[in-house]
């Protein structure tokens, strides 16, 4: 194999975050390089569509382009189709392979761990059928390729991430029978959305809440799935209150179902680099600790973006500049005027932000709580291993609760996705008691919740 | 996203043919080969190698293995990370639907 390429600075990932601290290193005269995995830049959030279907459907996200132009302009190194897969002995050197699956070794003076998320599933009898799908999947399909994901669908799950996927597909003329949401972040009272001031963000969800609404798409609320069924692909689902998961309400007839619990940060290449995680309080997830520039326990390696925790795209380019200012500091760099000033400004107020619309929907601890006990002994909850919950729940009554000795010993989570799609399910499943996924109370502030219109809006009825 | 009716529109975009498990499918250029299989009406993509169960495509983004087909003879290439050539030849698990 040939020696490690050195650069001053190697990014794994090329979303938001990375995209920004990439363009901002490489303005500055640094030799940058991205690796990502997927066939082209832009990450999740500015997932590029097909050329031909941009050409003919248009560009869901302009400013991706824009943004992937630039850093290409300014110099960085894009490597697409690669994907880094191990650490060599040194720590420090990455193990990646390209895109005709031969080995590169990349090593940079200063690793950009910006690996983003992956959604949090929770799963139900039948989640292991076809189409049944992550919203994510949907949105890609319907942004990146036009193609719709079927032609009844249901979303299902939490957070503000269904809306924005229900809008795509009404777009692509599906119907959309419904949109399940575990909590309750949606009142009905409030009328004249454009007349209140609040943040940017809060108005976009209140502009699909109101395309929803024009299109009569019932949002259910303290909803969730109990079952799907369907032969060689999902056919109907079954939903019931979120308090009494025995008594189903209604099953709907669909060809699709796409169902998500939000996102969880995709820290597994910042454990490898030995980097400190702890566990966040508020998620559960296992989360890098970071300074507010993002550098991790090891100096030489920052963790920006939705690996560094969710917080969505503008808080992720905000955290992808900020490390950027951080590493051109150490390099004997001046920022430009106010840039620094700016940048925290810019933070600040999208922490305001989140805080506002995470208060909106249940944490990732309520889900837990919410969701185990709609989840029967004899539902897969390993997909990969295929694995029930019943035999996940015996075995973390003999380990008395342990997640991984759960794992080792049934094998749940062991699977090619490596836990990612079950997860937080065995946690929620082994862990009986809350101190594991402490929990806030989760704040309502009447003001912001009732920001949201929803017409049609109802519970099971 | 264009208000074009999609039939439209539909009727402007390139297309390429693929082979799916020896069935000539047209598909618009460049899209992921997930889309392309899933436009075509096919699901199962694999089978569980412990339940034998079908599985389709499930997160899209790379991370669950789901969507795993056979393409020109070589196994475990995700659908959705893919994106469609002229000429490739894909083989599901699920052979003979769709079709």
């Amino acid at each position: 194999m040939s020696l490690p390429e050195e650069r001053d600075v190697v990014i794994v990932g090329g979303g938001p975050a990375g995209l920004a601290a990439a363009r901002r290193l490489a303005a500055a005269g640094l030799s940058v390089t991205v690796v990502d995995e997927q066939p082209e830049l832009g990450g999740q959030y500015f997932r590029r569509p097909a050329p031909e279907v941009a050409r003919v459907w248009g560009d869901h996200r302009p400013e991706g382009r824009r943004l992937i132009d630039a850093v290409r302009a300014a110099g960085v190194e894009c490597r697409t189709g690669h994907l880094v897969w191990g650490v060599d002995d040194d720590g420090r050197t990455l193990l990646v392979s390209d895109p005709a699956e031969r080995p590169v070794r990349l090593r940079g003076r200063y690793l950009i761990v910006a690996t983003g998320a992956y959604e949090r599933p929770f799963p139900f009898p039948g989640w292991q059928l076809p189409g049944v799908t992550t919203p994510g999947f949907a949105q890609h399909l319907a942004a990146a390729d036009h193609t719709p994901v079927g032609e009844r669908v249901v979303l299902a799950g939490s957070g503000p991430f269904l809306l924005p996927v229900a809008c795509s597909l009404l777009a692509l003329g599906v119907t959309v029978a419904g949109i399940a949401e575990a909590g309750r972040p949606y009142r009905p009272s409030l009328r004249a959305l454009g007349a209140v001031r609040h943040p940017a963000r809060l108005r976009e969800l209140a502009g699909y809440a109101a395309r929803l609404a024009r299109a009569r798409v019932p949002i259910w609320q303290d909803t969730v799935v109990v079952r799907a069924d369907g032969r060689d692909r999902v056919t109907s689902v079954t939903l019931a209150a979120a308090s009494a998961p025995a008594r189903p309400v209604r099953t709907v007839a669909v060809d699709a179902l796409c169902v998500g619990y939000g996102f969880r940060p995709q820290a597994d290449l910042a454990r490898m680099l030995g980097c400190a995680v702890r566990t966040d309080p508020a998620t559960g997830d296992a989360t890098p600790v970071l300074t507010p520039s993002g550098r991790s326990s090891r100096a030489d390696v920052y963790v920006i973006g939705e690996a560094a925790g969710i917080g969505g795209a503008p808080t992720a380019a905000v955290r992808g500049l900020s490390a950027a200012l951080d590493i051109l500091g150490r390099e004997g760099h001046r920022p430009r005027a106010g840039e620094l000033r700016g940048l925290a400004a810019d933070g600040r107020r999208l922490e305001r932000f989140k805080s506002l619309t995470d208060a909106l929907y249940p944490t990732p601890a309520d889900l837990a709580r919410l969701l185990r006990p709609t989840l029967p002994d004899t539902a897969t909850l390993c997909r990969c291993e295929a694995i029930t919950a019943g035999e996940v729940r015996r075995t973390a009554g003999t380990a008395a609760g342990d997640v991984n000795a759960t794992k080792a010993w049934t094998r749940a989570g062991m699977g090619p996705c490596q836990g990612r799609e079950c997860g937080f399910a065995v946690s929620a499943v082994a862990r009986t008691s809350s101190d594991v996924f402490p929990s806030r109370l989760p704040v309502r502030p009447v003001a912001v919740a009732t920001l949201l219109e929803m017409a049609g809006e109802g519970g099971p009825a | 996203m264009s208000a074009e009716a999609p039939v439209t529109a539909a009727s402007r975009a390139r297309t390429v043919t693929i082979e799916v498990n020896g069935r000539p499918v047209s598909v618009v250029e460049g899209v992921s080969l997930a889309a392309a299989l899933v436009g075509d009406r096919t699901w199962t993509f694999r089978r569980n190698p412990v339940s034998e169960e079908p599985r389709g495509p499930f997160c899209g983004m790379g991370v669950c293995l789901e969507c795993e087909v056979m393409v020109d003879g070589r196994p475990g290439v995700r659908a959705c990370l893919t994106p469609v050539r002229p000429g490739m030849s894909v083989r599901t698990a699920g052979a003979g639907e769709g079709s």
